[in-house]
């Protein structure tokens, strides 16, 4: 970290003299420390999926979930500041009623994640404020089909087949890049995303984690939702059992 | 086209008419509210059932007449008025100031009014059965008894001459009660709303009787033993049966019971 | 013919002008006499009246569900101007309303309630509103509108099902509001409200679906034949265990030829 102590890093309004601002790259830090996220953009849906991790056992299971819905046909990941994500999630539930309103359309998913984009990347203009530790997949199906963004705390974004942040993005990439993702259905890719997310997570440093997954597809009527229960229980079955596989081997 | 028949200048009228009519008496422990269950318009009956008594606590009970629409938002208005009072309190409000706080409500919209006659029914602290009546505005008054609505003008005479014994001669040594039993008012209340039926068109179908009763008193020590299709609603009473079967009540206050009765629909 | 409304058909009543059968130029009261009450007053714009106007809508409760129906024409006064407009609207899987009155307003209503809906979906608590709850926001929406003196010039009813029960309620541009097992708004409270209170009142349990469709059949054909601003394609919902369905149009066969006989109606000169 050799931005500490330069006095650069103080300020999303401030440049390093090699122009860059430190507080973004610490805002991406946060969301480096936070439990994975991945996005599945397949032939027929999006699927999502979230290692969260459980840091109490006297939490209540299933809540402080970290997939939102945003609009009918819209779902939302977070990795970071599980707060950040609240907040981005209601920011971009009353974008896509704005847009709905304003052309009385569905909201693109392509225009969601610009709006949202240039409101998280307001957050990186002042010294008053600090930047959202917050990396958003955004996903669902409209017009043309289904889409997937991811928004950075830099306020950039972009689109995917197959997108992972969080902890064990490296990991995930490259899992999702052995997929052939433009030729899954949403019921392959639910286990596929499963099991990603069961063989990234790490034992080792965090003990406890919930999988959350959720979908869009035709199976969902166009609606984002989370998966049925019973494909749930057989998904993170099979999720632990090929990781059971990868042990022996 | 000729200059002389123009469409006639049509504001928007927020107002309506909805018919019924309701009345309240106050006895010396007790104290009963009534309305019938038509709701119309014009000629059109909308509903035969749409409630216009209403309990506020277990020892207030509110009839509303007038416009259905503002009357439905008062009720709604005073019971979240009283439901702030027992959070800040930890107790019901009394129906004095439950009456002072109506007045208060209805002059606050002094200049766009709720057009709606209220009757306020219920126990006072000191046990006496009591009602109060009010005007659109919030002008209010404690009587003994009180009717508003399409029929006012064929109930309240008949109430005057029923409970205050207007234009009657006591017999020498028989002075007219200060006060009449339960079972006696609960006649008048439902001979009134008979013959409103007969002779007013927008008043039938149904009627509600509600009985509020002072602490301490059952329906069997008021001569009530055994009336049919009477049930009690009293907040700690469960109501999930709601058949009055009289004896030991949980309720230690005053007590609350609906009657109800159908009235002719036609 | 000619672009003018006032050319198309008198009002059946010269006092009472419920269709607008005059163009808004020629209305008198369009601000020009009386003192505005402040400077801006004319800049704000209130409905007085409806335009595009749709006429009764009908419902009925049977055994287990409810039926709602409308005819698809919105009236441009007395002119029949659009003939394939859908007055019925689902609202979330329990519910469906039906309206009179304004379509503008009514298309307003649509999208708040459509908005409403998906608020609560992406709430994601796995609660969904019913019609009771549907009802009661609609109900406050048209009584605060009223109470602004800038109404939603519509009467709706709500009709649904949900945990085994029915539900049907009526609500109007001054925020009336009442619930019965048989409703109709417009000339429909008159001519069809007395046919179905003949039919349904006291066997709501007993009705099927096939007899409560043709009972609402009979209605609407009826009405068809004395409101002047109806037509005979129209519109069926159902509401009930499975949730809501809205038919396609369909078409009620009418009989003409006794008219031939008429005074006024046939090809007789005197």
């Amino acid at each position: 970290m050799t931005s500490i102590g330069t006095g650069y890093d103080l300020s999303a309004s401030t440049y390093s003299p090699d122009g860059r601002i430190f507080q973004i790259e610490y805002a991406a830090k946060a969301v480096e420390n936070s439990g994975t996220a991945i996005g599945l953009r397949v032939k027929d849906g999006v699927v999502f999926a979230v290692e969260k991790l459980v840091h109490s056992k006297l939490l209540v299971p299933s809540s402080n979930r970290r997939i939102q819905t945003i609009d009918r046909h819209i779902g939302l990941a977070t990795s970071g500041l599980l707060a950040d994500g609240r907040h981005i999630g209601n920011r971009a539930r009353e974008e896509a009623e704005n847009y709905r309103e304003t052309y009385r359309t569905p909201t693109p998913v392509q225009a969601l994640a610009d709006r949202i984009g240039l409101y998280v990347q307001a957050y990186t203009l002042y010294s008053s404020v600090r930047p959202f530790g917050i990396s958003a997949i955004f996903g669902g199906i409209d017009k043309e089909g289904p889409q997937l963004y991811v928004v950075e705390p830099s306020g950039i974004f972009y689109g995917y087949h197959g997108a992972a942040v969080g902890k064990g993005r490296q990991l995930a990439k490259t899992e999702l890049e052995k997929l052939d993702l433009p030729s899954l259905t949403v019921q392959e890719a639910v286990f596929e995303a499963a099991r990603i997310i069961h063989l990234v997570h790490d034992d080792s440093k965090d003990k406890e984690f919930e999988l959350e997954l959720s979908w869009v597809g035709k199976e969902t009527g166009g609606l984002h939702l989370p998966v049925p229960h019973e494909l749930w229980v057989e998904a993170d079955k099979r999720g632990r059992e090929a990781l059971d596989e990868d042990m022996v081997d | 086209m000729s200059p002389t028949v123009g469409p006639v200048s049509r504001d928007f009228n927020p107002y309506s008419d909805n018919g019924g009519t309701i009345l309240a008496i106050a006895g010396e422990d007790f104290a009963v509210v009534a309305g019938d269950t038509r709701q119309s318009e014009g000629y059109n009956i909308q509903t035969r059932y749409a409630p216009k008594v209403f309990r506020l606590t277990d020892k207030a009970v509110l009839a509303v007449n007038g416009f259905a629409a503002d009357g439905n938002m008062f009720v709604k208005k005073v019971k979240q008025r009283l439901e702030w009072y027992r959070h800040a309190h930890g107790k019901d409000m009394q129906l004095r100031a439950i009456a002072r706080m109506i007045q208060t409500m209805l002059y606050a919209k002094r200049f766009f009014p709720y057009y709606v006659y209220n009757i306020l029914g219920g126990i006072e602290e000191d046990g006496s059965g009591a009602v109060y009546s009010f005007d659109p505005v919030g002008s209010y008054e404690r009587e003994a008894c009180r009717a508003a609505g399409a029929a006012q003008s064929l109930v309240q005479p008949f109430l005057d001459n029923q409970i205050y014994f207007k234009n009657q001669t006591p017999a020498i040594d028989a002075p007219f009660p200060r006060h009449l039993p339960l079972s006696h008012v609960l006649s008048i209340v439902t001979d009134s709303f008979t013959s409103a039926t007969e002779r007013h068109i927008e008043v039938g179908d149904g009627l509600e009787i509600y009985i509020i009763l002072a602490k301490g008193k059952t329906l069997s020590g008021l001569g009530l033993d055994g009336v049919k299709g009477l049930s009690e609603v009293t907040s700690t009473v469960d109501d999930s049966d709601g058949s009055a079967s009289e004896g030991e009540s949980l309720a230690e206050g005053e007590r609350i019971f609906v009657l109800r009765r159908e009235l002719k629909k036609d | 013919m000619d672009h003018f409304p006032t050319n198309w058909g008198r009002p059946r009543n010269e006092a009472v002008d419920l269709y607008n059968t005059y163009p808004l130029h020629l209305r008198p009261d369009n601000g020009t006499y009386g003192r505005p009450k402040d400077s801006f007053e004319e800049g704000v714009q209130r409905t007085r009246q409806p335009i595009v106007t749709g006429t009764s809508v009908l419902a009925i409760k049977f055994k287990d569900g409810v039926i709602v129906a409308a005819d698809n024409l919105a009236s441009y006064g007395s002119l029949a101007r659009f003939k394939d407009i859908q007055r019925l609207h689902a609202v979330g899987t329990h519910t469906v309303i039906g309206a009179g009155g304004d379509m503008s307003d009514f298309q307003h209503i649509q999208h708040d309630l459509d908005s409403l809906i998906i608020s609560e979906f992406s709430e994601g608590d796995g609660h969904a509103l019913g019609p009771a709850e549907i009802y009661e926001y609609l109900s406050q929406v048209m009584y605060a509108r009223r109470s602004k003196m800038n109404p939603l010039w519509n009467s709706i009813l709500v009709g649904g099902w949900k945990d085994g029960k029915s539900f049907l309620g009526y609500v109007d541009l001054i925020g009336t509001t009442y619930s019965a097992s048989t409703l109709a708004t417009g000339y429909g409270a008159y001519i069809a409200q007395p046919l179905l209170r003949k039919a349904v009142e006291g066997r709501e349990n007993e009705l099927t679906e096939e007899e409560a469709v043709k009972i609402v059949e009979e209605s609407l054909k009826v009405l068809f034949y004395r409101d002047a601003r109806s037509l005979n394609k129209y519109q069926i919902a159902i509401v009930n265990e499975k949730g809501v369905s809205i038919s396609d149009s369909r078409i009620a066969p009418t009989e003409w030829s006794f008219a031939e006989g008429i005074r006024g109606y046939g090809a007789q000169t005197q």
